[in-house]
């Protein structure tokens, strides 16, 4: 296979070889800025040589493939790192939601109870006089208000976690449906010992947007990849995906259903994983604080007022309306029960005058009423743990974004397109085909002078 | 090793983490506060708390004590008067006791007696914002009736009740002092003394003895005066205390959530500088790559 037709033949392959290599070169610029694309390098290798007696001639280049630059291990970090970072920044958003309600010192629940206790103090030196008795009643009714909206705010704030942990469990079911219909078409690729690296990208990029909702694992097996949740679920297996479904549960929130089983409690990272959290845990936990506040302060002031005498000289009764029993909604549900200042029993002994029992609700301020704790300090226990629960969480977050960054750095530096290594590459291949072009035209002339021979 | 060739997305990041900084800054001193949300310095929110509460209840004692003096001082005066009236019926008194007097003479002022007794059940009823003050606590009510069938002929219709104000932290202080202690004691009643004199006056007989009952009911009553005398200088003193409080409630307030504004301005002024650099930075990068060079 040596002679002219030999060299020719070996510079049409460096031609085509070379036409390849930049068309490679082209698509890395081309995506330079495609999210989640792999920088591509054709692999070159010489040809089988021929043996023509005692000489071996090589036979020329040939493409063997055209490879992908993607570190698997780094990969699977990277979704790892995403779903840490998805649960703390959800949490994050919401519970900067609900500290919104706890932020200042001067107005607020925390203000409400001491203006209460104020007021029975203002009332003390003029115990008959009605305007100051009004002004209890208004700093009670501020007070029940205050409690009533923060209550139903973090309500609210619930039942919108509740519509995103639906949507999100929608999201997750496109892409595991998406996830499994690429795997497919990699599959079948793949069996036809095709290229499918763009392929492999499109699905990496998929499980790195699953990633960020769910905590989501790749187990690469002979049929294609296989997706489970560090529970054990499986939501991608080969080609096939397994829809999650959420349904009503008797606790009035949405529940995560993977093949009838509940798997709310078990989800560790991404955003549901996060929204389930607030939802369930710290909402409620702070939910049950303010019915604790509620119902103790309700309960311990409306004893107070019973053992005094109101205006009229009748034995007092209930300041608020009696909270529920157990406590629960009480933060929600408190009113004041009278409207008529003259009922408030400040007398201890059925005067106008006497302001004797006006002491004994003014000691509810530094009486244990809930969770052996003052009204005030048990409060005060509530902003510190709503605030500390988010300083917390915002350094997390930060930490995560750095770890995040550091690692897309990582994959950058194995996978990202450098356009001063892609120009670098172009001046190559078109070097290099210019000098198989060069070979052919002197073949070429060779041929002439070979045919002309005759002549 | 390779480097990433796209540090744009860190270059973003360190743009983001300086705005952020200038943010917090720009909220530190626009609000004066260092502390706007819990999560700013949680231990300081929960305290700040029960800082307000301190600076809430410290104004209310100043308000108790302020409403306080008003009736210590209108106590006070009455009382005074009071003390005035008995010096004058005790010189009445004496007056009457000169055996040169003649029956008309004493009988005048024995009459002149009757209405100093008047003068003092009107004084006993003095209100206060309309609050009988001498009344115990049934302050609806005049406390001192004028009743012939008992002897003092006077009849006590108040209580023994005490009314207490709480003017500090654990400071409560009795406000009133009841009537029946003041004018009606067992012993030193203060109308059953006047009307013993009116009588002996009348009869001519034991004057002396009736005008001495008058002067120690007159010291009795002097002694119990020193009550509301010592009670508005308690309020004086506690206000005094008070507003010294408040200045250091608010002070605490100050080192627990207010603004150190040199380090915000200083942080304000870093991050703007951060940010400029950034920026720059961001501008120049990969401003030139090998493919300007092919030519």
């Amino acid at each position: 296979m040596s002679g002219l037709n030999g060299s020719l033949s070996i510079a049409l392959s460096a031609l085509s070889v070379s036409q390849q290599a930049l068309a490679t070169t082209s698509n890395n610029v081309a995506n330079a800025n495609t999210p989640g694309f792999s920088r591509q390098r054709p692999v070159l290798a010489a040809g089988d040589p021929v043996v023509v007696g005692e000489l071996t001639f090589g036979t020329g280049v040939m493409l063997q493939k055209i490879e992908s630059l993607r570190d698997p291990i780094l990969e699977i970090q990277l979704n790892q790192e995403t779903q840490q970072q998805s649960k703390l920044d959800t949490s994050l958003g919401q519970l900067r939601q609900i500290q919104t309600q706890f932020g200042s010192a001067s107005s607020g629940i925390g203000a409400d109870i001491s203006n209460f206790f104020n007021s029975l103090q203002q009332l003390a030196p003029d115990p008959s006089n009605l305007a100051l008795r009004q002004s209890v009643l208004t700093a009670a009714g501020n007070l029940a208000t205050d409690l009533n909206n923060t209550a139903h705010s973090l309500q609210t704030q619930r039942s919108n976690l509740d519509l995103n942990v639906v949507q999100s469990v929608s999201q997750v079911n496109t892409l595991t449906a998406q996830i499994a219909s690429v795997d497919r078409q990699i599959s079948s690729l793949q069996n036809a010992h095709q290229d499918a690296s763009s392929l492999v990208d499109t699905q990496t990029n998929l499980i790195r947007q699953l990633s960020g909702l769910v905590d989501v694992s790749v187990i690469p097996t002979d049929q294609g990849i296989s997706l489970a949740l560090s529970n054990g679920t499986t939501l991608v297996s080969g080609s096939q995906s397994f829809a999650l479904s959420s349904q009503l549960g008797s606790d009035g929130v949405q529940h995560i259903l993977a093949g009838g089983q509940d798997i709310t409690g078990s989800l560790k990272g991404g955003s549901l994983a996060g929204l389930i959290q607030i939802r369930d845990q710290e909402i409620p936990g702070l939910g049950s604080s303010l019915d604790q506040l509620a119902a103790g302060l309700a309960n311990a002031l409306n004893t107070a007022n019973k053992t005094g005498f109101d205006l009229n000289g009748n034995a007092g009764g209930n300041l608020f309306v009696p909270p529920p029993v157990g406590g629960v909604g009480a933060a929600a549900t408190l009113s004041v029960s009278i409207t008529d200042p003259a009922l408030i029993a400040a007398s201890s002994d059925r005067t106008i005058g006497s302001n004797g029992n006006l002491a004994v609700l003014s000691a509810v301020h530094d009486q244990a009423v809930a969770n052996g704790q003052t009204p005030l300090d048990f409060y005060s226990n509530i902003v510190f743990q709503v605030g500390i629960a988010t300083s917390n969480t915002s350094a997390d977050v930060d930490s995560s974004n750095l770890i995040l960054r550091q690692l897309q750095d990582q994959r950058g530096s194995v996978s990202g397109v450098s356009l001063d290594e892609e120009a670098a590459n172009l001046i190559k291949y078109q070097t290099a085909y210019q000098a198989a072009a060069r070979v052919v035209s002197t073949v070429n002339t060779l041929l002439d002078v070979a045919v002309n021979l005759g002549k | 090793m390779r480097v990433n060739p796209n540090p744009m997305p860190d270059l973003l990041a360190a743009l983001n983490q300086t705005q952020l900084e200038a943010q917090q800054a720009l909220r530190e001193i626009s609000s004066g506060r260092s502390v706007n949300e819990p999560s700013d310095n949680p231990t300081a929110a929960a305290l700040l708390v029960e800082n307000n509460d301190q600076a809430t209840f410290n104004n209310g004692y100043l308000q108790s004590l302020n409403s306080v003096q008003g009736q210590f001082s209108t106590a006070d005066s009455t009382l005074s008067s009071v003390v005035t009236a008995l010096q004058r019926a005790i010189s009445l008194g004496v007056e009457g006791a000169n055996g040169t007097l003649s029956d008309s003479d004493r009988a005048a002022v024995a009459t002149e007696l009757q209405g100093i007794q008047s003068q003092l059940v009107s004084l006993a009823n003095t209100s206060y914002q309309g609050r009988y003050v001498f009344a115990g606590t049934n302050t609806n009510t005049p406390p001192f009736v004028v009743d012939n069938t008992v002897a003092s002929g006077v009849r006590y219709a108040g209580n023994n009740g005490v009314n207490q104000v709480s003017i500090g932290s654990g400071y409560k202080l009795a406000v009133n002092l009841p009537g029946s202690q003041l004018f009606s004691a067992a012993g030193n009643d203060v109308f059953l003394a006047i009307n013993i004199l009116i009588q002996a006056l009348q009869t001519n007989t034991s004057i002396d003895t009736a005008v001495s009952g008058v002067g120690a009911a007159y010291s009795y009553l002097s002694a119990q005066r020193v009550f509301y005398g010592n009670a508005l200088n308690q309020t004086q003193s506690q206000t005094t205390y008070l507003n010294t409080a408040k200045l250091q409630i608010s002070q605490q307030e100050n080192t627990l959530g207010g603004v150190d504004l040199a380090a915000a301005a200083t942080n304000l002024a870093k991050s703007q500088t951060d940010t400029q650099a950034t920026l720059a930075a961001i501008s120049k990068f990969s401003q030139n790559n090998l493919f300007d060079y092919l030519k």
